[in-house]
């Protein structure tokens, strides 16, 4: 192959375009070496942002073929062979408002990143002299969240974010919130929980496409999960998100197995399966999904349990008894 | 090749139907699927928001139960299949010790030998076989595939093939005669897994998925995880009646494609327990439906 193609997505403030580039290929260039060399050899009016070039200042960030990724830290060749030696989709970066070709504006997800009260309130015991040490493993319980470089990477294919952000934010800004909650040294990890508990700690809908498109290997899903668990360890128990999670486990100590039919009254109360949730069941009993005798036992009684029960309630947290 | 299958708590109730496909078509293909003894819920991608050990112990003992049978796990669940390739990892990488801590209690151990695999995996790897089994080739069959979060995302959990643009639902179907239609959804969620929490942004996800399939000429969506199937097709009026009458899709599991191209019956595979009917397409496809 000779020649590489880019189709490019470009903005200019009023107009939008794919436009077509083509550049000689050369084994082992990166994503932002070509955007470099479209940049200084055929158009200079191309923008994007970046610095470091290695993975470290979080700038350069785009989609390729609709996937987010570090241009510096993305190698082309990779790229050709997932995709085969077609043109490769530039555009910017998903979720984000687009200031022109792949630029993106950060101003407002910084300010949504005051949400999660980003910044240590250090318990009493420390102070200007004694300092604010920690040991190495608890450290570690939040090192992995202090990598972020705040790239947006995350964000880009989120798919609760791109439904609305009205009632979620950009899975690092959760990734924030957690690194203060993890962090041993804190006064008031709770604070940072509950700021994310008002602004849609239950809504992640499990895409996982945070987890994986982050280039530092942070796993923003991972810490919405340890900040729900915080949550309902401390008594945020109501709601249809935890009281959902809630009949999973009940269901796990008591018989082994999900108990579909009770599984809405449990979630969103006995009055709302009886009238929201109505037409729903109706059409489950007409098609055979769901049997009415059947339904009738699992609602009054439960699944049998499952082989050798008492041992598998035996190894579940000793402290939780099935309900 | 013989598996402990793990069916997950969804084969067993809404998607009975998936089940008794993936063990039919197994059985065409010679592979044999033992049931787990004793099988408990992988937690669902739920039980770690309220009880993180609870949920790696309930699998460790999965995997040390079918350890004790000396096969390699299979499952046709995407999320089973994450969650259970979640937690190994998870013991292999130092849990290990306080997990068997637990199981020693009952006579129990994890040690890794069993190997977590997606029935969507082995039926890919092996469609170059089998495609020469097909008695009902589904020619004139669009078909859009639809793989499920689970299915592909974590790559370093699942890794089967590349998450940024997998093949193996778009190599089965062409296996099977039929041709794949691409849909933006094609990698996306469908909303199961919030459907609760997130009512409206479930319900949207379901519409665009479905509206997708519709507009590209597709005659069914395609599904290798029951969850996502149940969220198509169960939830699919709701979804579209807040989406204005859009027309309603089809959604097939992945083993009912297989099993159809195979000639297995209507019955067998449970396609009268569908909410969005899908025979009247495969029967248009194939001139015939079992
Ligand atoms: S240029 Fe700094 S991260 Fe790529």
């Amino acid at each position: 192959m000779d020649t590489l193609t880019f189709l490019i997505d470009r903005f200019d403030g009023t107009d939008s375009w794919r436009q077509r580039y083509e550049i000689p290929y050369k084994p082992g260039m990166t994503v932002l070496a070509c955007l470099i060399h479209i940049k200084e050899r055929l158009d200079p009016t191309l923008n994007f942002t970046a610095s470091c070039r290695s993975a470290i200042c979080g700038a350069c960030a785009v989609r390729v073929n609709g996937h987010a990724l570090l241009a510096c830290d993305t190698m082309v060749d990779n790229l050709l062979r997932i995709w085969g030696e077609g043109a490769l989709g530039v555009s910017p970066l998903g979720n984000a408002r687009v200031v022109s070709d792949l630029v993106v504006a950060w101003e407002e997800k910084v300010e949504r990143l005051r949400l999660a009260r980003p910044g240590l309130d250090a318990k009493p015991e420390f102070s200007a002299q004694k300092g604010c040490r920690q040991a190495p493993a608890d450290m570690q319980a939040i090192a992995r969240q202090w990598d972020c470089i705040l790239c947006g990477s995350c964000a880009s294919e989120c798919n609760k974010l791109t439904d609305s952000e009205k009632d979620f934010l950009e899975p690092f800004i959760f990734t924030h919130a957690a690194r203060y909650a993890g962090d041993s040294r804190s006064a008031v990890p709770m604070r940072h929980v509950e700021a994310m508990l008002e602004h849609g700690l239950w809504k992640c809908v499990h895409c996982m496409e945070c987890v994986t498109k982050c280039p530092k290997h942070i796993r923003p899903g991972e810490d919405i999960a340890a900040m729900r668990h915080m949550a309902v360890e401390a008594g945020h128990t109501d709601g249809p998100g935890p009281r959902h999670a809630e009949a999973f486990r009940t269901d796990l100590g008591a018989t082994g197995r999900l108990n579909e039919v009770k599984l809405v009254p449990r979630t969103e109360g006995l009055v709302s399966a009886a009238t929201k949730h109505l037409p729903f069941t109706l059409r489950m009993f007409a098609k055979g999904k769901l049997g009415v005798v059947e339904a009738a036992r699992l609602f009054m009684a439960d699944n049998p349990p499952v082989e050798n029960i008492d041992g598998l309630r035996k190894v579940l947290a000793a402290e939780r008894s099935p309900s | 090749m013989k598996y402990a299958f793990f069916p997950g708590c969804v084969l067993h109730a809404a998607a009975k139907e998936a089940l008794s496909s993936t063990l039919a078509v197994a059985e065409k293909l010679g592979m044999e699927l033992v049931e787990i003894p004793g099988w408990s819920c992988c937690g669902a991608s739920h039980v770690q928001d309220v009880d993180p050990e609870a949920a790696l112990v309930a699998n460790a003992r999965n995997l040390a139960l079918a350890e004790n049978m000396g096969l390699p796990v299979v499952t046709a669940c995407s999320t089973c299949a994450l969650m259970l390739r979640q937690a190994r990892a998870t013991l292999l990488a130092g849990a290990m010790g306080r997990a068997n801590a637990r199981l020693a209690e009952i006579g129990l151990r994890f040690t890794g030998a069993s190997e977590v695999v997606h029935f969507l995996w082995l039926l890919a790897d092996a469609s170059e076989q089998w495609t020469r089994k097909v008695e009902r080739p589904l020619d004139h069959l669009r078909v859009a595939p639809f793989y499920g979060c689970h299915t592909v995302r974590p790559p370093e959990i699942m890794g089967y093939e590349s998450h940024l643009n997998p093949q193996s639902l778009e190599r089965i179907i062409r296996a099977c005669g039929a041709t794949p239609v691409a849909i933006p959804e094609r990698l996306r969620c469908c909303g199961f897994h919030a459907v609760f929490p997130a009512e409206h942004t479930a319900m949207r996800m379901t519409a665009s998925a479905v509206t997708s399939a519709a507009r590209a000429g597709a005659d069914c969506l395609l599904t290798p995880c029951p969850l996502c199937h149940m969220q198509l097709d169960m939830y699919q009026p709701d979804a579209l009646s807040a989406a204005c009458g859009e027309t309603p899709v089809p959604v097939l599991h992945l083993v009912q494609l297989v099993g159809q191209a195979l000639g297995l019956t209507a019955k067998t595979m449970g396609l009268g327990r569908h909410i969005v009917d899908a025979r009247p397409v495969l029967k248009a496809a194939a001139g015939s439906c079992g």
